[in-house]
């Protein structure tokens, strides 16, 4: 084999990327047991529903995918093909020796659940462990899913705690920390009670813009805080959209740059929206008062 | 003096956003640490002038971080980073420059729009330039 024929074979080897598993053990040759019964199609079902957690929860695609691809592997379907988005997963498989499998799925993105996602990793490395059988798996997924949500209260202190502590990181004063807790816990307990059902994004984010707004300018007028610009600045960051920012641009680092711009899109949108509706309601405000702030 | 009362803060609202984003309970003190010490390394590179190179440092050492306490705690990296990474995430530094856009303030527009596009920048290249580094680098911090 000349030199350039052994490169390319290494290439070729070194296909399926994988960035950064982070310790996990080797697919195992043999596949693991499935149970009893267990037909190509429920194991397909069962990748399928693993990565439709793990894409709605927040994961980064390549994650989504490397966990189908190693749940599969694992119950010994190797003609699998998956192709996923930001919000749908296609898979297909089926070969001479394997049942045909075919299913599209559309995943709306939800808020974010990092122990989902954590939970899912840590059952797809039992699988490759072969300590589930496919029932088994399944239950744990059901499970997963409905894992308990924060209890909304904490929701609006962790709300009204962040706004404090980033209020102080950009250069306010205690007392401009104090309304800006005041003001992100308000801004969370409007969230969750009355603004809380489907609606536009960007009119809900334009909405909370006001709202931060009027209500920073209230307890400033009220002689709570000093600088206005720290109070709103600390105030908006619960709408600040971190999580989409990260994973967008470990997406585009991957390469999935469709699900990539679409989180950075995604992003910046709510950003603009937050931007415009405090602007306005600062805007009417100067009308209403002639300017005095 | 100043820079112990912002850690801490750090510390705390990024322990708040992990809460948020429904990290688990037990890596709550680890995602306060990654972002307190991003944090003071932003704040520590900032004295040096130079923005981009605080961001790019403070972006490199999380993700360095990160990436040993996953493997350590054996979890995806997502929770470390995505929290550890908020308090530098120029969300606000758009924000502010869209504000004064609406405000009608021109320059103020600028000089904020390229504060925040200079973070962005920098932490791209910080996220993807880390998570080119093998992954043998890093089992250094796996427990037995």
């Amino acid at each position: 084999m000349t030199l350039l024929q052994k490169y390319f074979s290494r290439k070729k080897a070194g296909k399926n990327r994988s960035p950064a598993p982070e310790h996990r053990p080797a697919v195992p040759e043999q596949p693991v047991f499935r149970g009893h019964g267990v037909r190509d199609q429920d194991v397909c079902d069962l990748a399928l529903y693993a990565g439709h957690i793990l894409l709605e929860s927040g994961a980064e695609l390549f994650r989504v995918e490397d966990t189908i691809h190693r749940i599969l592997r694992a119950y010994g379907i190797h003609s699998e093909n998956a192709f996923i988005l930001s919000n749908g997963i296609f898979l297909t498989a089926g070969s001479d020796r394997e049942g045909y499998y075919a299913r599209v799925q559309h995943i709306p993105i939800s808020s974010s659940h990092l122990d989902r996602v954590a939970a899912v990793n840590q059952l797809s490395r039992e699988i490759s462990e072969g300590k589930h059988t496919v029932y088994e798996a399944r239950s744990i997924l059901e499970q997963i899913r409905q894992m308990p949500e924060k209890s909304k209260w904490a929701k609006i202190l962790c709300s009204a705690i962040g706004s404090g502590s980033f209020c102080v990181l950009f250069g306010g004063a205690t007392r401009d920390a104090l309304t800006a807790f005041i003001v992100g816990g308000l801004l969370y307990l409007l969230l969750l009670f009355p603004l809380n059902r489907p609606m536009s994004k960007i009119v809900l984010n334009i909405l909370s813009g006001c709202f931060v707004a009027g209500c920073s300018v209230l307890l400033w007028k009220l002689g709570l805080g000093q600088n206005l610009d720290t109070i709103i600045g600390g105030s908006i960051i619960p709408l600040v959209p971190g999580l989409a920012f990260t994973i967008g641009i470990r997406d585009l680092g991957n390469g999935d740059y469709i699900s990539g711009s679409v989180r950075m899109l995604d992003a910046l949108l709510v950003i603009f929206s937050v931007a415009l509706g405090v602007g306005v309601m600062i805007s009417i405000i100067h009308a209403l008062t002639g300017g005095m702030i | 003096m100043v820079l112990l009362k912002e850690c801490t803060m750090a510390f705390a609202g990024t322990i708040a956003f992990a809460l948020l984003f429904s990290v688990p309970k037990r890596y709550y003190p680890w995602c306060g640490a990654i972002g307190a010490a991003g944090w003071l390394v932003y704040r520590l590179a900032l004295q040096t002038g130079n923005r981009m190179l605080a961001a790019f440092l403070a972006t490199v050492l999380v993700i360095i971080l990160s990436r040993l306490c996953a493997v350590r705690e054996r979890c995806p990296v997502t929770i470390f980073m995505v929290s550890g990474l908020f308090p530098l995430v120029p969300g606000v530094g758009i924000y502010w420059t869209i504000y004064e856009l609406v405000m009608e303030n021109m320059e103020g527009a600028i000089s904020r729009g390229t504060a925040a596009l200079q973070d962005a920048i920098a932490i791209v290249i910080g996220i993807i330039v880390v998570f080119e580094l093998p992954q043998k680098l890093f089992s250094v911090a796996r427990r037995k």
